[in-house]
């Protein structure tokens, strides 16, 4: 029996859950403390088991082999560098698996998007249906066998789903619709000015109280995964700037470390501290965007301009760094594309007072302001279960009171040196959300006064590099401006990536908006969409 | 410019067409319709350094029944492709399309071969007065065309252009390196990394030493 | 027949009224254009005539010009309707404003009751057109207009009681001319109370930030008029910028003296007040969030609505001493 002190997963796996195959492997290279093999009909118990160790599903994929399919679980630990990973193998005539969307809400929506990719069928899943393609679509995209469509058949496509839209392609609502009572289906979106990107948001209304809501995503999915397979690794990189490309630094970051720690190569010093310092003011100028946009849709139109303005001057500099605005292409494999010139360090020393006293303006002006306290105290809750069950992270995570970065608990490159706090509120409100957020700006700035007092000279590229990811598969994920940004990488040893799986923060974090919405007003929808923060590419992938 | 009416009618209204394609070149409405990266830069064109609102085309309209302008930023999924065409359907006429970006223009860097999920082009399904190419393109580009389009509504012709291509879909027969599946058992071989045909460089910092996972697996039930 | 040259002198007037209106229009368009442009860091229409002075001509030329668009199944008659149910009662507001000494078109001696009330009758206007488009959006954006103009017709009329109660008549000119000794906003103690009180209520009467939930932008795409295209969108923008003009007019007659000044003529005088409050607006507009539709009638139910009447009895007590003392 296991003594009582020792409750942890792995002699859980070991001394009770007994599975197939099992392998310790190293984290700093795999990103995993163990993976275990296990048979279906286990996997409900092993997924009780981790939520009652308090830990989250990452991520949940699937990767085609010639034999069968994996079913890969990622599950990982607030506050505790201990991901582990559980697979499930799945034949191809049997194509099904038993679903943990009943333990793990995140599953719903993982679960549907391995069936929607790869045609997987879940068992007992509530709402099995497409997620990212249209419904009509009789394609199981990631599969090897895909080989592409018939030489573009895009517009026949095309004017095939406008048919059917205008035959009058009824959706079913779960209630009819028919019957005389006094709610009523709204639709928000996907065109719609607040709902930041192509969201569409179906919202069951009683008068102005909101029933239940359900976010449909799928209306800005742009193959990033399948185009990486047959892209080789270098040219995978304007996919990372375009995924979100409001903080596009992190996801260059996240790139990076993953296929830096595939190959075993170490940067040099001087590229770890632009990396920093690009990445920093790159999430200032995120999170700058998302006050401005949030604040618009709580019908307060003139901060969005004041955030735009001090977004541009972060733009100048990162334009001077990297040559562009937005979509940045930047880092490199073991180093960067170019060096910073001489005149960035100045002009970041002279932004960083004025923005100093602009976060004061903003701080008298919307922070205090009794209208804004009124519309977002006490809304839009996201408890611990909740944020627990959905897999949150990012400042949505640590405004409800847990305190998980990253970059503290994860530490990636010269983060361990640096010296930062990790604002943390506990209330778990849309103002809780919104303060955490503009803390964080603040805390960037002292990072970045750090880095530039600190950053030495040297190279910033590696030279030569191995020349493939070696044979393997990897973990790896780093703190974005919307959370954890996580790549799940199966590399063959070749060119391309055999299976790049893209873990992105703003996926699970609208999912918790489910729990979120009943009892809301309308007004206050748009409230709790804004504060979550997301961005559509990165969901839709 | 003045353009020639088609049939000699009793009242000349050659000066009122111009008049009104005056007020209509001077205050156009943009219909807020963003889809991805290049939204910001739409937005960006909005605020306060770049300012559209200098050339009246400031006020951004949130239903389609009162703008004049749809300008399509960002790729367009195929999820997407009957909401794009039932707005372009709502906007009372006289009503023009600005592509913004790659993908709007022609799908952009997510075109590939055999890509199933994008548009390549919104002037495929709608007809398009102006094409603005960038990736995504600057607001000083944003302005640039709707400059253009000014000019083209001052000038008379407003009739948009649709795509050559709309009755062969896309033409990208570039070969593509799908591969098959590979087989798991063969993946899962501890030791069968492919021969490196470079050494490892010698990096400036010291790299941890990467020791392989023992290959150890529990006794099966 | 002595009726005839009263009849001329009405539709000349009138006329008058109906171009000023919209020469008026345009001039506040633009003027919040630039205002907001300028509380935004930016600039604002440049290019289209001296400063964008002819940028509102442009957009009303424009608005003419476009295709009438009709709903799917919506109401022919109300969706047609209303918005003339909306812009034509604040035109007849005009009627009872005085301009000047005897510079009024008509000088009832109920002008202050029936300002309001046409003031009011807009929002069955909003209420039509919400209704009428068919539109679920719409349908919500008219749902809180209605619920909201209501509770703000209250707060409005019991604040500028106050100076009823001071003037002692309900004529607009009189209660003007109260105030060749001093303005009525600066005579009592309660009557700054009464005017904050009042400008309030008519922010929320002519559904402007902080009080726009009806044409929520943000939330409900455009509103109640979500479904209106060309001219008769511009019938309800223009409807908009008439009733805070109107409003604003009335706040300066009953607040700040009206026409009354030295050496100008009162018309230069009342316009300067207008608009002086007219900057105040714009100035609330883009500096504040939006409330939410039930903080909005607590706001006017449980804060606006029981200050009035304490207005009123402070302001009665203080009257009946006057008498008594003097």
């Amino acid at each position: 029996m296991p003594i009582a002190a020792e409750k942890n997963i792995k002699n859980w796996f070991l001394e009770t859950l007994k599975p197939d195959e099992f392998a310790e492997k190293d984290p700093k290279k795999t990103g995993i403390s163990f993976e275990a093999i296990i048979p279906q009909n286990k996997i409900r118990d092993a997924a009780k088991e981790y939520l009652a160790q308090d830990y989250f599903l990452e991520s949940l994929t699937a990767v085609d082999f010639a034999e069968c399919f994996e079913v890969v679980y990622h599950f990982s630990k607030w506050n505790a560098l201990d991901r582990s990973c559980v697979k499930i193998l799945v034949t191809k005539e049997e194509n099904k698996t038993p679903s943990i969307s009943s333990i793990y809400k995140s599953a719903n929506w993982f679960e549907r998007e391995v069936y929607d990719l790869f045609g997987i069928q879940f068992i007992d899943h509530p709402n099995l249906k497409r997620i990212l393609l249209p419904e009509s679509a009789e394609i199981f995209p990631l599969l090897k066998s895909f080989k592409g469509e018939p030489a573009g058949s895009d517009v026949t496509q095309s004017m095939k789903l406008i048919g059917e839209d205008a035959e009058g392609f009824e959706i079913t609502y779960p209630k009819s619709v028919t019957e005389h009572n006094k709610d009523y289906y709204l639709n928000l979106g996907p065109q719609h000015p607040s709902t930041h990107g192509v969201l569409r948001v179906l919202l069951h209304l009683s008068g102005e109280r909101v029933l239940d809501g359900e976010p449909i995503i799928g209306y800005s999915h742009r193959h990033h995964e399948k185009m990486m397979e047959i892209q080789n690794y270098l040219a995978c990189w304007p996919n990372m700037g375009r995924l979100d490309y409001v903080g596009a630094m992190s996801y260059n970051f996240g790139y990076a470390v993953a296929i830096e720690k595939a190959m075993g190569i170490t940067p040099p010093p001087r590229v770890e501290y632009i990396r920093v310092l690009t990445t920093e003011l790159n999430r200032i100028a995120s999170h700058l965007l998302w006050m401005g946009t949030f604040l618009l849709d709580l019908g307060a139109f003139t901060p969005f301009f004041y955030c735009f303005d001090d977004r541009e001057k972060i733009l100048d500099m990162l334009e001077m760094v990297t040559g562009e605005r937005l979509t940045y292409n930047y880092f490199r494999f073991g180093g960067l594309d170019k060096d910073i010139p001489a005149e960035m360090i100045p002009l970041v020393k002279q932004f960083m007072p004025e923005f100093k006293k602009r976060l004061r303006d903003y701080d008298a002006l919307i922070t205090k302001n009794v209208i804004f306290r009124h519309r977002t105290n006490g809304l839009g809750l996201l408890t611990r279960e909740s944020a627990l069950s959905y897999g949150v992270t990012g400042p949505c995570l640590r405004g409800s009171g847990i305190s998980f970065d990253l970059r503290r608990h994860e530490p990636y490159s010269i983060y361990p040196e640096l010296d930062f706090n990790i604002p943390t509120r506990t209330e778990g409100d849309v103002f809780a959300r919104y303060w955490v957020r503009t803390k964080e700006m603040e805390e960037s700035l002292k990072i970045i006064t750090q880095v530039i007092e600190k950053i030495p000279a040297g190279e910033v590229t590696l030279g030569k590099l191995p020349k493939n990811v070696p044979k393997g598969e990897y973990y790896s994920a780093v703190e974005a401006a919307r959370g954890s940004f996580g790549i799940y990488l199966v590399s063959d040893g070749t060119l391309n990536p055999y299976r790049i799986k893209l873990r992105t923060p703003s996926f699970s974090n609208l999912n918790s908006i489910i729990d979120m919405l009943p009892g809301c007003l309308v007004s206050d929808v748009i409230a709790v969409l804004g504060s979550i923060d997301i961005v559509l590419p990165e969901i839709d992938r | 410019m003045l353009t020639q009416s088609p049939a000699p009618g009793l009242v000349n209204l050659f000066k009122v067409e111009d008049v009104l394609n005056m007020a209509r070149a001077n205050s156009l409405w943009p219909l807020t319709f963003g889809l991805a990266c290049c939204a910001i830069e739409l937005m960006a064109g909005g605020a306060a350094r770049f300012d559209m609102d200098r050339f009246g085309f400031g006020v951004f309209r949130p239903s389609p029944r009162q703008a004049d302008v749809m300008i399509v930023a960002g790729t367009i999924s195929r999820k997407m492709v009957p909401c794009i065409k039932t707005l372009y359907d709502q906007m009372p006429s006289p009503k023009y399309v600005i592509a913004l970006g790659g993908c709007a223009t022609a799908g952009g860097p997510f075109k590939y071969p055999g890509q199933y999920g994008i548009l390549e082009g919104i002037d495929k399904i709608i007809p398009v007065n102006v094409y603005i190419p960038g990736c995504p393109p600057r607001p000083e580009a944003l302005i640039a065309g709707i400059l253009e389009l000014k000019k083209q509504i001052l000038a008379g012709n407003v009739q948009g252009v649709m795509s050559p291509a709309i009755a062969h879909d896309s033409q990208d027969n570039r070969p593509a390196e799908y591969k098959n599946a590979i087989s798991r058992a063969e993946f899962r071989q501890p030791k069968a990394d492919p021969p490196q045909t470079e050494k490892p460089p010698v990096p400036t910092a010291p790299v941890a030493p990467t020791t392989p996972p023992p290959p150890a697996s529990e006794p099966k039930n | 027949m002595t009726i005839l040259p009263e009849v001329l002198r009405i539709v000349l007037w009138g006329t008058v009224a109906i171009l000023f209106v919209s020469v008026n229009a345009l001039f506040l368009v633009w003027m919040e254009r630039k205002v907001s442009a300028r509380i935004q860091l930016r600039q604002g229409p440049l290019h289209v005539g001296f400063q964008g002075l002819l940028q509102t001509l442009a957009d009303a030329v424009k608005l003419i010009s476009k295709e009438l668009v009709f709903p799917n199944q919506a109401d022919k008659y109300l969706y047609a309707l209303a918005p003339m149910a909306v812009f034509a009662p604040v035109i007849c507001a005009f009627i009872i404003l005085p301009v000047g000494r005897d510079l009024i078109i008509r000088d009832l001696n109920i002008g202050f009751l029936l300002v309001f009330s046409l003031t009011n009758i807009g929002f069955i206007g909003i209420f039509i057109a919400g209704w009428s488009s068919n539109n679920k959006y719409a349908l919500l954006g008219s749902m809180r207009a209605v619920a909201q103009n209501i509770s703000y017709e209250i707060p409005l009329l019991l604040s500028t009681m106050v100076i009823v109660m001071a003037a002692g008549t309900l004529k607009l000119s009189e209660i003007v001319l109260a105030q060749s000794k001093g303005w009525f906003i600066t005579s009592q103690i309660t009557h700054p109370v009464a005017f904050v009180i009042f400008l309030c209520s008519a922010l929320a009467e002519a559904n402007r930030a902080p009080f726009d939930i009806p044409e929520a932008e943000s939330e409900l795409v455009a509103g109640f008029h979500t479904e209106y295209s060309g001219m008769r969108f511009a019938l309800f923008f223009l409807g908009e910028y008439t009733a805070i003009f109107i409003s604003s007019t009335i706040g300066a007659s009953l607040f700040l003296g009206g026409w009354q000044g030295p050496w100008m003529p009162g018309v230069f005088w009342l316009l300067l007040k207008t608009y002086a409050i007219v900057f105040v607006i714009m100035w609330i507009r883009w500096t504040f969030p939006r409330l939410r539709s039930d903080q909005l009638m607590a706001f006017a139910w449980k804060i606006l609505i029981p200050f009035a009447i304490v207005n009123i009895f402070i302001t009665a007590l203080v009257l009946q001493f006057q008498k008594v003392l003097l």
